[in-house]
């Protein structure tokens, strides 16, 4: 048989071990750079139901729109863009296009614009752009990256009045956008929601499930673990338990069972109970990390576990994974992050990315 | 109190040694009865119709079947993935019925079939607050 057909994609994980407590741990800047957010799962051993503490973080997670047919350009306005693209607090990604097929808009807190278009759209645009990391052997895609908080990016300047007119004249580009700011109506004066309401949109808030998992073997976790340590089962393993864990998926097979052969990986002791939380919608960092910093604050009193795991899985369709990194889909689009926390605030962080991605950091 | 971990980090590359996938049997007639060991009969039967015995004779899971979906999710080694697709992609009867399967998602991480954003559906303006579902 040939080699050719047993060869698969480049996949990467990026495993990070430290204390949430040292000063030169990064976690807090890997969270912060991840700015598009679907869904965080939480996992927690030995635990019957959601703490009121954690699901008052979640409902105080922002609301986010679905703005329909929003022209780009709207966005690009004067008042709109000094008073709330360029104050770091303002997400935007268009919402149901694909990455590998669509142009894709997206707007970063970092006060840039990202825009990843066909070779045909990139020509008619006339802005400046790089192609694609991602191509095979004709370029088809090409990203457009604008700091819109640059003093050649000021309105009135001659890159500016290029790229309204780019974007209203020559390629009008209107899409379905998911929108979130963490700024009130007092703080950008009410021009969001003026800019909302002249075009049809709907607010939407973060949507939680909680399901309580009965008896079931689960990995133990130890966090002196280093690598090569059988203490603790390696990383791919807990990240496959993870997944049959969120997915409902049987793990306690015979190995001649036909259906399947999965089971825990080893080591693991036997949990009573547990609770798998999901939230999903458009979430962004500062909630997240907020949230982390609640589920860190689960071990202040005395538990029966001495781990918990939150997993948050970014847009498969994003034009960026971390930070300004180009994100592309091949066969999948994933770019997510697992922590592990620990009682003593040991955590390790997973950071997972597809063959159409850069390493994680 | 323990001591606080060292600062440990690590990158691997291709280290998963399977790749999970979660397809759809869609069926001319519409949905019916099927058990998970008859859904992978089929899928057997699939890989040794364009591999022959010797190169469909390579293990893979179904984690997961729901009937009322048909919808399954398989672990295959990374080696048996292309064979495993392409057959997939060739099947096209069962029980005389005529049928496709459709791959919905591929990854390298199970975790990552349960957070695909290509699901999320805005149509209709979600309700406030939150749904419990405790089993």
């Amino acid at each position: 048989m040939s080699p050719e057909l047993e060869k698969c994609s480049r996949s990467l994980l990026v495993c990070e071990k430290s204390n949430f407590t040292k000063e030169k741990s990064r976690y807090d800047i890997h969270v912060s750079k991840h700015y598009f957010n679907y869904k965080v799962s939480i996992v927690i051993p030995e635990c019957a139901s959601l703490p009121a503490s954690i699901a008052g973080v979640i409902n105080s997670f922002n609301s986010y729109y679905r703005v329909r047919d929003l022209p780009i350009y709207k966005l690009l306005e004067e008042e709109f863009l000094e008073k709330v693209v360029k104050k770091g607090q303002f997400y935007a990604l268009s919402y149901n296009t694909r990455i590998d097929e669509d142009n894709t808009i997206a707007f970063l807190p970092s006060g840039q614009l990202i825009l990843s278009v066909d070779k045909d759209t990139y020509e008619q645009l006339g802005l400046e752009g790089k192609p694609s990391q991602y191509k095979h052997r004709k370029v088809l895609r090409y990203v457009v990256t604008i700091d819109l908080t640059d003093k050649l990016m000021s309105p009135g300047a001659k890159r500016y009045q290029r790229l309204i007119t780019s974007l209203k004249e020559w390629v009008p580009i209107k899409c379905d956008l998911m929108i979130s700011s963490k700024m009130t109506a007092e703080e950008d004066g009410g021009v969001l929601q003026n800019l909302l309401s002249q075009y049809s949109f709907e607010e939407h808030r973060p949507t939680l499930h909680t399901h309580t998992l009965k008896e079931m073997p689960c990995p133990s976790l130890h966090s002196t673990d280093r690598h090569g340590d059988e203490k603790s089962c390696d990383p791919h393993h807990f990240l496959e338990w993870l997944g049959a864990v969120s997915m409902d998926i049987s793990s306690d097979n015979e190995a001649s069972s036909f259906l399947s052969t999965y089971v825990c990986p080893d080591p693991q002791s036997l949990m009573s109970h547990g609770l798998l939380c999901t939230v999903t919608g458009f979430l962004i960092p500062e909630d997240i990390y907020s949230l982390l910093l609640e589920l860190r604050r689960y071990f202040d009193e005395p538990k029966f576990t001495s781990w918990l795991s939150m997993t948050v899985h970014g847009f498969v369709d994003s034009p960026v994974s971390w930070g300004t990194t180009e994100h592309g889909f091949l066969k999948s689009g994933e770019n997510f992050y697992n922590f592990v926390c620990f009682r003593n605030q040991d955590y390790w962080l997973h950071m997972a990315t597809g063959s159409h991605d850069g390493c994680p950091p | 109190m323990e001591e606080p971990a060292a600062f440990e980090r690590l990158v691997y590359k291709n280290a998963s040694n399977f790749h999970y996938m979660k397809i759809c049997l869609v069926l001319e007639n519409g949905s019916r009865n099927i058990e998970a060991a008859q859904f992978k009969q089929l899928i057997v039967s699939g890989l040794r119709q364009l591999y022959g015995e010797v190169g469909a004779a390579f293990p893979f899971d179904l984690l997961k079947f729901d009937p009322g979906t048909l919808t399954g999710i398989l672990r295959v080694y990374n080696s048996g993935l292309v064979k495993l697709w392409s057959a997939l992609t060739l099947i096209g009867s069962y029980q005389n019925e005529l049928c496709a399967v459709r791959v919905t998602q591929v990854s390298p991480f199970l975790l990552a079939l349960s957070g695909n954003s290509r699901e999320l559906e805005l149509d209709q303006a979600s309700p406030t607050g939150e749904k419990l579902l405790l089993t």
